[in-house]
């Protein structure tokens, strides 16, 4: 076993999250009927084969999972290959594997490339990530907590709208909401087209699929809790800042996560709405080295993709754990 | 009549509720609405909508593009959209085994994920060329002459289907969080009574999270059916309008023909296919989807 | 291990922080002085590298005397950003778009009209070559000016012609000549054909979808065309069109089908050392002047047959053209009689409606516009001029030998350009997918081009009964309820 994980999951839930992790422990109702194999005949056999089995089972897990992993991870280094070729070893025949001679200045040209500012476009990708974090984790974790643990007439049908709005693709909106920023640019003194706003001031009145994610999170935390804090005299706000939101911070951790991870790769939204290239991010901004007829510089190009890629796989490699916790215990269900 | 109680708990519930109800109506009713308004409008953008009734509708169901796009996305799906499932839930079920490395074969198979589109897109582009690619490359190895993927007309949406397997560590992560809340004393059981790996699956595992599998179908079915970012950068809807999808078509109806009203209109057919392809599979999911303590 | 993760993490965080507290700001570097006029080009690479040059040279010069700076940006998918930036009020002061966008975009109201201004620049007929000026207009009215032009013409491999001297000469056909007619192109084509081993194509005289650029635009050398102007009507399926169409599935039909796909699809791309024409896999191939500086760029011993290349100074037209291995010749016509036939593709500069600089922004397109200037950009990308008046230097020193050819095509009265047609890239893409299914077999010329017909004219009626209905319901006029004022 190795140790890393586990220490890293310690660490990400928390004591509070690990708590949570008994009550969820516990059986739910047997609403499954998954028990309804086996019956009560004593299936005895000697532990020494069971351990073979599971010895068997193990090894052969492991030998999916390496074939799997050699698979997904042959494009990346024909990707990190390819981007430590000269250009005409590129377009070699039969294709080099190991490039040679192996050229690292490659990421030098592609940062000084003046076909992509790259220390630019990371800024506004950062500026736009930013935003669209602090905005999206704020508003959705309100909202949820309104649906979690507040009742009030009328909330079924609220939330029932709100999880249809999932179903809305971007394409029916995107024309209105154009207009619609347009109409606003020209009707307020704010200035929203040309600028990042259209990207970035939707996220400050919550996301659907986040709210919904967090109002599960939510309603695993005992109603108990709240219910001490309002005796003690804490008003509503108090209980969501001062016992909620500290109970909430893996969830929430993954709802930043994946908003960044969102934004970092977003294509369509910056193509839309971008029109300056000064403006553009990272993600918009790789489409420069395709060339129009065809002759990519493929090495620049999958150095630049490279860069791109690099911190987000960074942040996931520190993060998988807590985020694949956070998305268990918020149980999308 | 409300009690003061309910009064109160309402006011707290809709102030709570505020920033979303706000935005809603801002971001999503208003432009679903317009939308709506513009599909039944010849609009440029630069110039003021002008009405023309049901006739960009009209004009869709004579338009053998659209069909020809409405087609090629439902190839699209049905190709995605099963592999996807299985593959993702299989890969799942093989990351949630407790093995030395986890976390390094979790990473390996999510890292695709993080790559961005137009990177992935560019990526596979390389990956597939018919001569230079790693692809054939590795087929030459065995002697065969791989087909020019992304030229050849009957090729190309396979090797869409294809790629897009690679992406499916976001799938992945969301079924290994469903795993972990299966509980484990039911496996114990399970294995106790004698059941064999594949029943246990079968009878157990599958069950218990056929909420999680649901969740991915509903979202698996949003998300092929808008397939846009990939084609659009890899092929441009070619060979002779192989890949060409349905939002693909809208987006040139939009921005490369100015012609928004059309698009609106194709935009709304979306959301209701969208609509009713969610709705089959909410009313099926009575059948085969279990809620733990429901 | 944790002491990592958090060092990981916090390099990362200072990272970011560094770049959005200190991080690049754009436009740092614009002259307060000066009036900034924002300019958006659609090429990338080399072009965009040529273009700025000129950029340059305006704002070191006249720009300097008026007070003005150009600001040039290249961007990819200029038609979208143009639009949607002027639809958003904020559109640049002078976009560089292509000619098919002229009409497109003056039916929608996008642009400014620059009649008034080319006047007072003295801009006028007979400043530019016939096809030119005229595609520059829409209802009458002058949209836009050309900043490079292009004529198609066949380029052929002399080296491999003299190669294959004896097969051609069997054939009947001179090894030192150029197919004058199409029926002779099919006929050097076929002699200059190479079947590999497996009987499959390895070189290919001539293929016509190779690379294939101007397809669409067949039917002029067949003695027709794709949109009557006069008869204001489209006329896809008419008895030149179906010639045209049918002698380019002939070469499918011939050369088979898959044999053709999988030697299309070994080709490497067009801006690369593997392009086919530099390579000898395509001896023939209709392509624009510019691909002598691809030539030069990518396989410069092309253009170095007998001797280096300074001695070319000095020397005449016909004694430069025997250092290169290719040549370029009026591409051939299927009807007798009908001669110097080309298509005349061009690149553009407008001013987006609501361009806050529209006067400056003229100063800067009048520039390029200037005889000098003008053939400065030219034999940069490697074009012919769009204007009536050509130096003697510039045909002499043009990186192209040939540019001579070129220059003749674009005068020539069978020069046509693309239909000023507003629903032109709808058509063109309906016709693109059309002659794709005729030469993948898929379907047979004239019904297809039957159907494609009747879809053509019905988006165009629409069209038309679309504009109607706007003129009696009013046209927003410029500047009215469009967000389009001068803002900021």
């Amino acid at each position: 076993m190795s140790t890393v994980p586990r220490e890293v999951a310690e660490e990400a839930a928390g004591a509070a999250a690990a708590g949570l992790k008994d009550r969820a422990g516990v059986p739910h109702g047997s609403g499954s009927g998954s028990n309804g194999s086996g019956g009560g005949g004593a299936a005895y056999r000697p532990a020494g084969s069971r351990q073979g089995q599971q010895r068997l089972e193990r090894a052969l897990t492991h030998l999916g999972l390496l074939l799997i992993s050699v698979g997904f991870l042959l494009p990346f280094l024909w990707m990190v290959s390819t981007s430590l070729k000269t250009l005409d070893k590129t377009m070699a025949f039969p294709p080099q594997f190991i490039p040679d001679p192996v050229v690292p200045m490659n990421y030098w040209t592609v940062l000084n490339s003046p076909k992509i500012d790259f220390p630019l476009f990371t800024r506004n990708t950062l500026i736009i990530a930013v935003l669209t974090i602090v905005g999206t984790v704020t508003s959705s974790a309100i909202v949820a907590y309104g649906f979690a643990k507040i009742k009030f007439r009328g909330r079924g049908v609220l939330f029932a709208i709100l999880l249809s709005t999932m179903m809305i693709p971007f394409p029916v909106t995107m024309v209105s909401l154009f207009s619609l920023f347009r109409w606003l640019g020209d009707h307020t003194p704010v200035q929203w087209l040309g600028t990042f706003k259209p990207l970035w001031v939707p996220s400050f009145f919550g996301s659907a699929f986040n709210i919904f994610l967090l109002r599960q999170f939510f309603m695993t935390i005992p109603e108990e809790l709240s219910e001490a804090a309002r005796i003690d005299g804490c008003s509503e706000w108090g209980i969501f800042r001062r016992v909620i939101v500290p109970l909430a911070v893996p969830a929430l951790t993954v709802v930043a996560l994946f908003t960044f991870m969102g934004t970092w790769n977003d294509f369509l939204g910056p193509l839309v709405y971008l029109q300056r290239p000064e403006q553009y991010t990272l993600a918009l901004g790789l489409q420069a080295f395709q060339s129009q007829h065809g002759g990519t510089e493929w090495h620049l190009l999958m150095a630049a993709s490279v860069l791109v890629i690099l911190p987000v796989i960074v942040l996931f490699f520190l993060a998988q754990k807590t985020f694949i916790q956070g998305i268990a215990t918020t149980g999308i269900k | 009549m409300m009690r003061r109680a309910e009064w109160v708990s309402l006011g707290k519930g809709l102030g709570f509720l505020s920033p979303w109800i706000f935005g809603f109506l801002l971001f999503t009713a208003i432009p679903v609405g317009l939308s709506f308004y513009y599909s039944l409008c010849d609009y440029s953008l630069l110039q003021a909508p002008l009405y023309i009734g049901l006739q960009n509708y009209r004009d869709l169901m004579a338009d053998p593009v659209f069909w020809k796009v409405l087609v090629n996305t439902f190839k699209y799906a049905v190709m995605a959209l099963p592999a996807g499932m299985v593959v993702s839930l299989g890969l799942a079920l093989l990351l949630n085994a407790p093995i030395k490395g986890q976390a390094i074969y979790r990473t390996i198979i999510f890292l695709p994920s993080l790559v961005p589109t137009v990177a992935s897109a560019m990526l596979w582009l390389w990956l597939f060329n018919a001569k230079l690619g790693l692809i054939n490359t590795i087929l030459r190895w065995f002697g065969i002459e791989g087909p020019g993927w992304l030229t050849m007309p009957q090729w190309a949406m396979p090797a869409l289907a294809m790629m897009s397997l690679w992406g499916v560590g976001h799938t992945v992560v969301i079924y290994l969080a469903g795993l972990q809340d299966v509980p484990k004393d039911l496996y114990e059981a399970a294995e106790l009574d004698g059941v064999g790996p594949l029943s246990r699956l079968r009878n157990v595992t599958l069950p218990m999270i056929s909420p999680v599998i649901f969740f991915n179908l509903v979202m698996a079915i949003i998300g092929t059916l808008q397939v846009f970012a990939i084609p659009f950068i890899m092929t441009q809807g070619g060979p002779a309008r192989a890949t060409y999808f349905f939002t693909m078509y809208l987006y040139d109806n939009a921005f490369q023909y100015l012609k928004m009203g059309y698009a609106s209109a194709m935009a709304w057919i979306q959301l209701v296919i969208i609509l009713c392809l969610t709705g089959i599979a909410f009313w099926s999911s009575k059948r085969w989807v279990h809620y733990q303590g429901a | 291990m944790r002491v990592m993760r958090y060092l990981v993490i916090a390099v990362l965080l200072l990272l970011a922080t560094g770049l959005l507290v200190f991080g690049p700001r754009a436009n740092a570097d614009r002259p307060k002085d000066r009036v900034v006029v924002s300019y958006w080009e659609k090429w990338t690479g080399n072009e965009a590298e040529q273009m700025k040059e000129i950029v340059n040279d305006f704002n070191a010069t006249v720009g300097k005397e008026k007070g003005i700076y150009v600001e040039y940006l290249s961007m990819s998918n200029i038609n979208q950003k143009t639009l949607v930036a002027t639809a958003a009020g904020v559109p640049p002061d002078i976009a560089g778009l292509w000619d098919a966008q002229v009409a497109q975009f003056a039916a929608i109201d996008a642009l400014e009209p620059l009649d008034d201004l080319a006047r007072e620049h003295g801009i006028g007929e007979g400043y530019y070559k016939r096809v030119y000026w005229e595609a520059c207009h829409y209802n009458g009215k002058l949209w836009a000016l050309i900043s490079t032009p292009a004529a198609v013409a066949l380029h052929y491999n002399k080296r491999i012609f003299q190669e294959n001297a004896a097969a051609l000469r069997k054939a009947g056909l001179d090894p030192d000549g150029v197919p004058k007619t199409v029926e002779e192109l099919d006929r050097y084509a076929e002699a200059l054909d190479k079947l590999d081993a497996r009987g499959r194509v390895d070189v290919a005289g001539y293929l016509p979808m190779e690379p294939g650029w101007f397809l669409v635009h067949t039917p002029y050398w067949f003695g027709g065309q794709l949109f009557d102007a006069e008869a204001q009507k489209f006329t896809a399926d008419s008895p030149e069109s179906v010639r045209a169409f049918t002698w380019v599935q002939s070469y499918s039909k011939r050369l088979g089908k898959d044999s053709m796909t999988e030697f299309r699809s070994g080709l490497g791309g067009f801006n690369s050392a593997q392009n086919a024409f530099l390579v000898g896999q395509v001896v023939m191939e209709q392509q624009g002047p510019w691909m002598a500086n691809y030539i030069e760029d990518l396989a410069p011993k092309m253009n170095r047959r007998a001797f280096p290349k300074e001695q070319e100074k000095g020397m005449s037209v016909e004694e430069r053209r025997r250092n290169y291995e290719w040549a370029a010749a009026p591409f051939p016509s299927a009807v007798p009689g009908l001669e110097k036939v080309t298509y005349t593709g061009f690149d553009v500069l407008v001013i987006p409606r609501g361009a806050r600089h529209r006067k400056e922004a003229f100063e800067f397109i009048a520039y390029v516009n200037r005889q000098d200037v003008m053939e400065k950009l030219c034999a940069l990308h490697c074009k012919n001029s769009p204007l009536t008046e050509v130096s003697e230097k510039f045909l002499r020193e043009h990186p192209n030998p040939y540019i001579g050819v070129f220059e003749e095509l674009a005068a020539s009265p069978n020069a046509k350009p693309v239909p000023p047609v507003p629903i032109w890239p709808e058509v063109n893409e309906e016709m693109n997918n059309t002659i794709q299914q005729i030469y993948l077999l898929e379907k047979e010329p004239e019904p297809a081009l039957r159907e494609a017909q009747a879809r053509l004219t019905e988006k165009w009626e629409r069209f038309q009964a679309l504009q109607r209905a706007r003129g009696s319901t009013g046209v927003v006029a410029p500047g009215e309820g469009n967000g389009s004022e001068v803002r900021r």
